[in-house]
């Protein structure tokens, strides 16, 4: 199978787990050094293509400056329940969410793009268009908290797809021809291909 | 990339003793809000902001897709073109835009600051909003009733939107004078006729010359 529907999964709590004295840094769920990790940068090789199709991280609800009480099952501190935790894509040095001043910005907050979903918590985001990593690129994924005091719960997901060998160059070739790469899109190409050959044999 | 999904999140959270930071910290804390009084929640002066308005280069399209606030405390929002407001009233008057209990951020927020409710959106933004080239938009946050003065609510305001750069923002301008909307799809198929034309007329080029 060329074509592979993949998730990551980061858990603050896991490994060395995230500190206080984390808040306010980038912390990267792949080899931050923090959570658990993988043991090297995510990238694609050659015949790779990845395409990122969600991220998200954990959600936190709006409170007051006096609050102290867990509110929807998250602690409470400086008006918010929960991390205030935010998602950022960087492909190789690149960041992909910026203000409208063009600054690059902490990314998607976990208030927009919650994990995990719940009634209390949905999604006002979804990532589309999808982030492509083209062969040979390096991504990550980077996340940062602003709670100090709040970070016994932080986790963050990745939904993408993996494109392997063929299926890559397919990926590539629909790229060019401005096509959005999904496998349904590919699956297309590889009919109108197989169409075309069987034309030319009759 | 030259179609990018972007997102702002304004909360009227600031530094202690400040009213507004360029930069998110981890000492922040709810800043009071003034009733009825529009704040942009970019260069408003009050919680997080950017270093300068939120305008498009003559090389860039937005599309903004969705905005949403806080339902607390008469929260709203009204998006502003240049010097126009996008929301008016029947009788062309100004309002103050869409409520937070229509379009709520976070979705399945409670109406009121530590309620139990879950709020729904009834709002969707649709046809989306075009920034066109060159233009200034603004994203105003008011609210009807003042921020209390000892236990201050944290209120925020969030908006979606699609950035088109370069050779994408000319054809999302070419896509609006066709009439068409302009979404990445229409993007991908503008692109996809223009390959087509040039492929058939190399095409005919060749038989031409045989």
């Amino acid at each position: 199978m060329s074509m592979r529907s993949q998730i990551y999964e980061w858990d603050g709590a896991r490994g060395t787990a995230v500190a206080a004295g984390n808040a306010g840094r980038r912390i990267s769920i792949f080899i931050g050094g923090l959570g658990n990790n993988i043991t090297k940068p995510a990238e694609t090789t050659a015949t790779q293509f990845i395409v990122i199709e969600d991220v998200a991280v954990t959600p936190s609800a709006l409170s007051s400056s006096l609050d102290t009480a867990a509110y929807r099952g998250l602690s409470t501190a400086n008006g918010i329940s929960g991390p205030r935790a935010y998602v950022q894509v960087r492909i190789n040095t690149t960041d992909y969410f910026l203000d409208p001043d063009n600054v690059g910005n902490d990314g998607i907050p976990g208030t927009a793009s919650p994990y995990p979903r719940s009634l209390n918590f949905q999604p006002s985001f979804s990532l589309y268009p999808d982030v492509y990593v083209l062969p040979g690129q390096v991504f990550d994924v980077l996340t940062t908290f602003y709670n100090s005091t709040i970070f016994a719960t932080l986790q963050a997901f990745v939904k993408y797809t993996l494109y392997d060998g063929p299926d890559a160059l397919i990926a590539n070739k629909l790229l060019e021809m401005g096509i959005s790469i999904n496998p349904g899109n590919v699956d297309w190409y590889k009919r109108t291909l197989i169409q075309s050959q069987s034309a030319m044999t009759v | 990339m030259s179609m990018r999904s972007q997102v702002y999140e304004w909360a009227n959270l600031a530094p202690s003793g400040k009213t507004s930071a360029l930069r998110r910290a981890t000492d922040d804390i709810p800043v009071a809000v003034v009733a009825n009084t529009e704040y942009d929640v970019f260069i408003g002066g009050l919680g997080n902001n950017i270093t300068k308005p939120a305008e498009t280069t003559a090389t860039q399209f937005i599309v903004i897709e969705d905005i949403a606030t806080s339902p607390f405390l008469g929260g709203a929002v009204q998006v502003r073109i240049n010097t126009t407001d996008y929301f008016q009233n029947p009788d062309v008057t100004d309002q103050v835009g869409v409520p937070g209990l229509a379009s709520p951020y976070p979705r399945g927020s409670a109406s009121t600051s530590g309620g139990s409710d879950n709020l729904l959106k009834s709002f969707d933004l649709y046809p989306d909003v075009y920034v066109l080239p060159g233009q200034v938009f603004q994203i105003l946050y008011s609210q009807r009733t003042a921020s209390s003065a000892t236990d201050t609510e944290v209120v925020a305001a969030f908006c979606k939107y699609t950035l088109y750069d370069g050779p994408d923002a000319l054809i999302a301008n070419k896509l609006l004078e066709l009439g068409v909307t302009i979404n990445p799809n229409n993007v991908d198929w503008y692109k996809r006729t223009l390959i087509e034309q040039q492929q058939r007329s190399a095409v005919a080029a060749t038989a031409g010359s045989v």
